[in-house]
């Protein structure tokens, strides 16, 4: 059997076993109050939401829906990725698979690819479900290059967030340290990005939360590249019309690429050096 | 003599541990492991690997089992290609794991997941076969059990589990680190046999244990590793006499035992006896022709005579001419052993 063909069974494996696990179980009824749910929430013809702003389009249904993914999806994927190293190393399973002649940086990316896609799979579907919501709601598409760019930019951030967890497993000896980190982590960027955001522009003398003074915007819009939410956000801002927050679509693409490849660089050197 | 099949060459490979300093936090330094060893393993042979608890034999069979990397050294393949052989250096830890099957010591396979499933994921790294997997399932008798989720196998169980993972790329040389473990005397016993028939078909076999007594009858080679150094490597036989160890017999009796006058007059040596009410037992040490014929003669009630097999402590004692608390306990620092220099601490 060739070194292609195991990946692609190792990976298969990994997806199956997730994407039927208790805790997708217990985890999708969440994600399906979060994702389809918002889109029927947002979708509403008479919302009107804090500051007075309205989804008009289809696109922006999706957008703010999108606040369901960050929530629901990245948690999704902490709660999928957080002993998906460590508890093997703990068993001893490990050493076993690491004592196969599949390479470890094969083996790692065969754990990220597994882990992300199972997370990946049922909220794509949602996101689906979410479209058709949306179709029922408003009488209007979404246009299928918002549809696509939601999914890739969605199958994004679910990756980093599996990512950092893999990351946090790798380092950590028992589950429960893990699960701290890869909580914590996402804790920090879905809710005290804010207050970091704050912090700065408290420091730099710009009105904080002002949505009219471009500074704010703009400083908003540059530290947002360095939270993977934030960046998830430009992906998706780039399809709606009227946003301007002082960042070039080659900013954001190339943050996009720094949060795939670092923390995939990290985890496969600390792969590499892992010992059993 | 067997033809080599895997042989280590100055081969190296020490855990990096963290030594902070104020200016330096991160700072790692070169720790325990195994500085360098040669060692040889022979095709159809089962070794042996005993040593205290830290001697590195986990280390060393993760080395040889290409989990961990060769720092220096390298590792040396014998094949056979029909009457030829080929011996060609296995320069990456993905060519060794290859031919190698590794059994870790005492893995705990848990979860939902089922015994086929479990070997299938394992499987799948080395693109084996579904009959192979269900040949294995059986060989190791876990055939009834085949459906069963991990969480409900016994530990024996679980080591048979971690047995077929070893044996799913057919290996030539197969690693068992304290295989006994958790196994009752008839999975016990069901293993020992199964190892012999794969050395018989030429499988090496590596078995590392803390026990000597545990391996005797099962192994024709033994290495003794102490502080990540191998002191001593052969056959069992040849071992035991470099050591001094061999020709020692245990006896028991009743009513009186062999007065030390008695022993010497035999060419023996005493080594221990002890002395009880109505029984006694001693150990001898000396060619044994005659001598029980000899004991009797002179009216001594003989109940058993038999070879005295060595265990570990006096092989590690006799090895480096230390006492027990200084082998097992560490208790002089000076024990350090002086076989190897390992230099400075590396960064």
């Amino acid at each position: 059997m060739s070194g292609k063909v195991s990946y692609r069974k190792v990976t298969s494996l990994i997806i199956k076993e997730k994407i039927f696990s208790t805790r997708m179980l217990l985890m999708f009824p969440i994600l399906l109050l979060f994702i389809p749910g918002m889109a029927w929430g947002f979708s509403d013809p008479s919302i009107i939401l804090p500051g007075g702003h309205r989804p008009e389009t289809p696109m922006e249904v999706l957008f703010y829906s999108s606040l369901g993914i960050v929530f629901g999806g990245t948690m999704c994927a902490v709660l999928m990725a957080f002993d998906g190293v460590s508890k093997e190393r703990a068993s001893g399973v490990l050493e076993v698979k690491l004592a196969q002649p599949m390479s470890r940086l094969s083996q790692t990316l065969a754990l990220v690819h597994g882990t992300s896609v199972a997370v990946i799979i049922p909220v794509t579907i949602l996101l689906l479900i979410s479209v058709f919501i949306i179709r029922y709601r408003m009488g209007a598409w979404p246009e299928l290059m918002d549809i696509i760019i939601h999914i890739i930019a969605t199958g994004l951030i679910l990756t980093w967030y599996t990512l950092f967890t893999l990351i946090a497993s790798s380092k950590a000896r028992e589950q429960g340290t893990a699960m701290a980190f890869g909580v914590g982590i996402w804790f920090f960027f879905t809710f005290l990005w804010a207050l970091v955001t704050s912090m700065v522009a408290l420091a730099s003398g710009i009105a904080i939360g002002q949505d009219n003074d471009s500074s704010w915007i703009a400083l908003e819009g540059a530290l947002d590249l360095f939270s993977p939410n934030g960046v998830y956000h430009h992906i998706l801002e780039t399809r709606l019309s009227g946003v301007q927050r002082g960042v070039s679509g080659w900013q954001i693409w190339l943050m996009t690429i720094a949060w795939t490849v670092l923390p995939l660089w990290i985890l496969a050197k600390r792969m590499e050096d892992l010992v059993p | 003599m067997a033809e080599v099949v895997l042989q280590l060459v100055g081969a190296s490979c020490r855990h990096y541990i963290s030594a902070p300093t104020l200016t330096k936090p991160w700072k790692k330094i070169r720790g325990p492991g195994i500085p360098k060893i040669d060692l040889a393993l022979y095709r159809g042979t089962i070794l042996g690997l005993v040593g205290p608890n830290g001697a590195g034999k986990t280390t060393l069979l993760r080395m040889l089992a290409g989990v961990l990397p060769l720092q220096k050294g390298t590792a040396v393949f014998t094949s056979l290609k029909g009457d030829q052989t080929i011996e060609r250096e296995l320069s990456t830890s993905v060519e060794l794991r290859k031919v190698i099957g590794h059994m870790p010591e005492q893995v705990r396979w848990q979860g939902k997941k089922s015994v086929h499933d479990a070997i299938t994921e394992i499987a799948a790294m080395r693109g084996s076969s579904e009959h192979r997997i269900l040949g294995l399932i059986k060989l190791v008798g876990l055939n009834s059990r085949i459906d069963s989720p991990l969480d409900e196998l016994s530990q024996g169980m679980r080591q048979r589990l971690t047995l077929a993972t070893a044996l799913l790329g057919s290996p030539d040389i197969l690693l068992l680190d304290e295989p006994f473990n958790g196994l009752d005397p008839v999975a016990a016993q069901a293993f020992t046999q199964l190892l012999q028939q794969l050395s018989e078909k030429g499988v090496s076999i590596v078995i590392s244990s803390h026990q000597v007594s545990g391996l005797i009858g099962i192994i024709d080679r033994i290495a003794l590793l102490h502080r990540g150094q191998l002191l001593i490597e052969g056959e069992i036989k040849s071992v035991e006499k470099d050591l001094e160890l061999s020709d020692r017999f245990d006896l028991t009796g009743t009513s009186q035992p062999p007065s030390s006058k008695l022993v010497k007059k035999l060419g023996m040596e005493l080594l221990k006896s002890e002395t009880d009410q109505n029984s006694w037992q001693m150990q001898l040490k000396g060619n044994p022709d005659g001598v029980l014929k000899k004991l009797i003669s002179e009216g001594i009630e003989v109940e058993s005579w038999q070879p005295h097999a060595p265990d570990l402590v006096e092989m590690l004692c006799s090895s480096t001419g230390l006492r027990v608390e200084d082998v097992g306990l560490e208790i002089t620092s000076s024990a350090f052993l002086p076989l190897i220099n390992r230099g400075v601490e590396e960064e």
